[in-house]
């Protein structure tokens, strides 16, 4: 394998990666923006991970003593936090930087300076957060939601919570320069030809997804500025006396239910891309995939209180919140039955994306049902702020998002770096990862239904908690399987970035515009835009070259002309 | 007629799991409404059971079946672009699905999740949350403060077969009172009460906690109630009352209702339904 050469690179990109840092400063390609987004995102990734292992070192025993209950609570806050802000929509960002504009035939985002800054404000965002490590008092800890009154100045009154509120309201701005961006971008940018219902499906995730964060960024924004004054200016938004905390969560849920779609469309928007590759058939149901989306934007924006039921609302404010939030699982429900016609009879080919994929059919579906336990307002009473409800939002997060990241890095890694991931390791990384997250969430479930609230630092392991120990044990073991395989899926990258096997511009046979220019594309993506006459152009154009090559072959000496036109 | 094997399967494998660390459902409450949770977790779960047997068998065929290494070499797969039927189909079974769990679910909210009308011989208590203990306080004006990890030595005592009425509330950050083994949890915010109830059908003891961070603390916040017989219930009121003006005689002469550290005007007052 290392004998085979590489394929010439555009002289563009030699060895950009390390090039001086002033070129990734200041240069407004979408392509190494996109980059610099899922690096900043992975090492956040890292980080969160971390965070989690030494939680799960501490809860592994009853009455653990590794860490201080201040320490765990700052731990619980961050490890939110990295995942849900620095780590999951970064890397989604970034993904969409890099290949939205590419798959509508566009050369670059439609304000390349706006997207530059956005990415930096990332980084800022970051930074202001950990600082919060390093001031007296300590970061947020009061869990990544910041319920007041414990985030008031009164309980908290560390400087690491206004760094909390500071970084969010940066991120926030980040997030609507982002999704105007990706908007004005898809609306405007378009190759000709590309029509909107011969948009691939990621983009129209795309589209639904930025409309989403710029309706609930600033909601998001507003609230933390709203904390903010009530801390530092002597407001009384969410105080006890002339406020009213609850306004805060209605506020933070209103931003922070449509983050978890936020979170999961671009995924679903992936596996659209992926399955049909890997099939070899088009996806089923195209207009009701892009319909399921529009469904789940518009009702997303109407569940928030189902993560309040046991404040005390009005049994019919439940039963309304209760109703959307099941009706969220029917266009989710289109979407899955389109993915398992779109494979059904296909003649499948499981390389690592299609793993990855089926690894998210596999677990999401858990995800999606104990969302349905957890829909039922008085079932809810029993679960929320459980382990159930971690183990659920794991299986959303972790076996939607997270599998679905992997799906778009093993699709997409050979469009990024004209190389395939190594497949051995590849596997490994599949397999340790499958198992891992199975065994550590699926056992959660049954902590929650027990009676284990969540955001605990410790547990007697007493009277009614017998058995908690050994089942958090297993849990901690387990989750330590995700650590070795996110390990071995760095091993893989960094390995195959250099040595990789040679991939080509198209090793997929893909039907979406990225597989028509080189790996990795030219600063300017293309030379000459391929026609598009349908939502896969490629395809169109492989399958006019089989049948110029069959009626070629028809012409010259019969046979083999299975394959004529219809 | 599935639905009511699995309610019999699960009711009959609760036990053997209680307490093992692993619990496939939520607990059988002691009290009514925690029993019609219960019922509802087990109604959801054929449901539930059948969806996840679909799909997921549905995907084990896919990899079995339509493998290309397991085709034949000139298979070519069909290209279909939807079918209308089809996904009407699974657009509204699922629905329906739903719209089952939804009534039955709302028909449990109306029946065990609105405050019962206040009757003679019921037991009121006031449970006054703070960082990190719980007071209860009863509605003669005994009141018992359960603090920390301490709670098994003050646990919330309860009369069996009695309508339990309690009236929760916060002094300082948002609490929340769950006993799962009884029922549901209710959330205690500072500046409003919440209202929630239990009939417990038998003697003895459960635990809880507050399961809503609210600082270094929580995880110390432990609740234990303990049920006893009427009979006893009345003996240990009167035992608390002595003990109390006893406390009050010898400490300082503060006037009877004894300051209590809620927001509420009176600690004696009775819940009104809550809205």
């Amino acid at each position: 394998m290392a004998t085979t050469l590489a394929p010439p690179r555009p002289k563009a990109y030699d060895n950009t990666f390390w090039k001086p840092i002033s070129l990734w400063l200041t240069t407004t390609d979408h392509k190494l923006i996109g980059i610099m987004y899922m690096v900043t995102g992975f090492l956040s990734f890292l980080v969160g991970g971390i965070f989690a292992l030494i939680m799960r070192l501490q809860l592994s025993t009853p009455n653990g003593t590794v860490l201080t209950a201040d320490q765990y609570n700052e731990l619980v806050s961050s490890h939110g936090v990295t995942m849900i802000f620095f780590f999951v929509t970064v890397f989604l960002t970034g993904i969409a930087n890099y290949f939205v504009p590419i798959m509508i035939g566009a050369r670059d985002m439609a304000f390349p300076r706006v997207n530059l800054l956005g990415f930096w404000l990332i980084p800022v965002s970051i930074l202001v957060y950990y600082t919060g490590f390093f001031v007296p008092g300590g970061t947020l800890s009061a869990g990544w939601t910041g319920y007041p009154p414990l985030t008031e100045l009164e309980y908290s009154t560390g400087l690491g919570t206004d760094l909390w509120i500071f970084s969010l309201v940066i991120w926030a701005i980040s997030g609507i320069m982002a999704s105007t961006n990706f908007l004005t971008t898809i609306v405007a940018l378009r190759a000709p030809g590309m029509t909107l219902t011969r948009l691939p499906l990621f983009v129209w995730a795309q589209i639904s997804t930025s409309i989403l964060l710029l309706l609930v960024g600033a909601p998001l924004a507003a609230a933390m500025i709203l904390l903010e004054m009530d801390r530092r200016f002597g407001t009384h938004f969410f105080a006890t006396t002339g406020g009213r905390p609850v306004l805060y969560q209605h506020l933070f849920w209103f931003f922070g239910h449509p983050e978890v779609y936020i979170m999961i469309l671009p995924g679903f928007g992936m596996i659209s891309e992926i399955i049909p590759i890997f099939s070899r058939k088009p996806i089923f149901g195209y207009g009701s995939m892009v319909a399921a989306l529009f469904s789940i934007v518009f009702l997303s924006m109407a569940v928030w209180a189902h993560h309040m039921f046991t404040v005390g609302m009005n049994i019919y404010v439940e039963t309304f919140f209760m109703v959307m939030t099941m009706l969220i699982a029917v266009p989710t429900g289109i979407k899955f039955f389109n993915w398992i016609a779109t494979a059904w009879k296909g003649s499948i080919e499981f390389k690592l994306p299609m793993k990855f994929a089926f690894g998210f059919l596999a677990t999401f579906l858990i995800g999606g049902i104990t969302g349905i336990y957890l829909s039922s307002v008085p079932v809810d009473t029993q679960l929320h702020q459980s382990y159930y409800v971690v183990a659920h939002l794991h299986y959303v997060l972790f076996g939607g998002s997270v599998f679905t990241i992997f799906a778009g890095i093993y699709y997409w890694f050979p469009k990024v770096t004209g190389r395939f991931l190594n497949e051995t390791l590849g596997e490994w990384n599949f397999w340790t990862m499958f198992i891992g997250f199975n065994g550590t969430f699926l056992v959660m479930h049954t902590l929650g239904l027990e009676g284990m609230p969540r955001r605990i630092y410790t547990y007697p392991g007493g009277f009614g908690e017998e058995g908690w120990g050994a089942t958090n044990m297993f849990i901690t073991i387990m989750s330590f399987v995700i650590a070795f395989s996110v390990l071995i899926f760095m091993i893989n990258v960094i390995w195959s970035w250099r040595r990789g096997e040679p991939a080509g511009d198209d090793p997929w046979e893909g039907n979406t515009l990225e597989w028509a220019t080189s790996s990795p594309p030219a600063p300017y993506n293309f030379e000459r835009v391929p026609p598009i006459r349908s939502f896969m152009p490629l395809r169109d154009i492989r399958m006019a070259r089989e049948l110029q090559a069959s009626h070629a072959a028809g012409e010259s000496g019969g046979g083999g002309g299975e394959s004529g036109s219809s | 007629m599935a639905t009511a094997i699995a309610v019999l399967a699960a009711t009959a494998a609760t036990p053997a799991f209680a307490a093992s660390g692993l619990s496939p459902i939520v607990p059988n409450g002691v009290s009514p409404n925690g029993q019609a949770i219960h019922w509802l977790y087990l109604f959801i779960s054929p449901f539930a059971a059948f969806i996840f047997l679909l799909v997921e068998g549905l995907l084990i065929t896919i990899i079995i079946k339509y493998r290309r290494s397991r085709l034949p070499a000139d298979y070519k797969p069909p290209q279909w672009h939807g079918n209308t039927k089809l996904e009407i189909a699974w657009t509204i079974g699922p629905a329906l699905i739903l719209a089952c769990v939804g009534y039955f679910s709302f028909r449990t909210l109306q029946t065990d999740f609105v405050e019962p009308a206040n009757a003679a011989g019921d037991v009121n208590i006031h449970i006054v949350a703070h960082r990190y203990g719980w007071d209860y306080e009863y509605s003669n004006g005994v009141k018992v403060d359960s603090e920390g990890l301490a709670a098994a030595d003050d646990p919330m005592v309860i009369p069996a077969n009695t309508m339990v009425r309690i009236r929760l509330d916060s002094i300082d950050v948002i609490h929340s009172f769950w006993v799962p083994d009884i029922t549901g949890k209710t959330d205690a915010v500072p500046g409003y009460s919440n209202y929630t109830w239990m009939k417990v059908d038998q003697t003895g003891e459960w635990r809880g906690e507050c399961a809503e961070l609210c600082g270094p603390g929580h995880a110390t916040m432990q609740i234990r109630v303990k049920a006893v017989t009427p009979a006893q219930y009345q003996a240990w009121l009167s035992q608390q009352k002595k003990k109390g003006s006893a406390s009050t005689d010898s400490a300082t002469v503060t006037p009877k209702p004894s300051p209590s550290p809620s927001p509420s005007p009176s600690p004696t007052a009775s819940p009104t339904p809550s809205s």
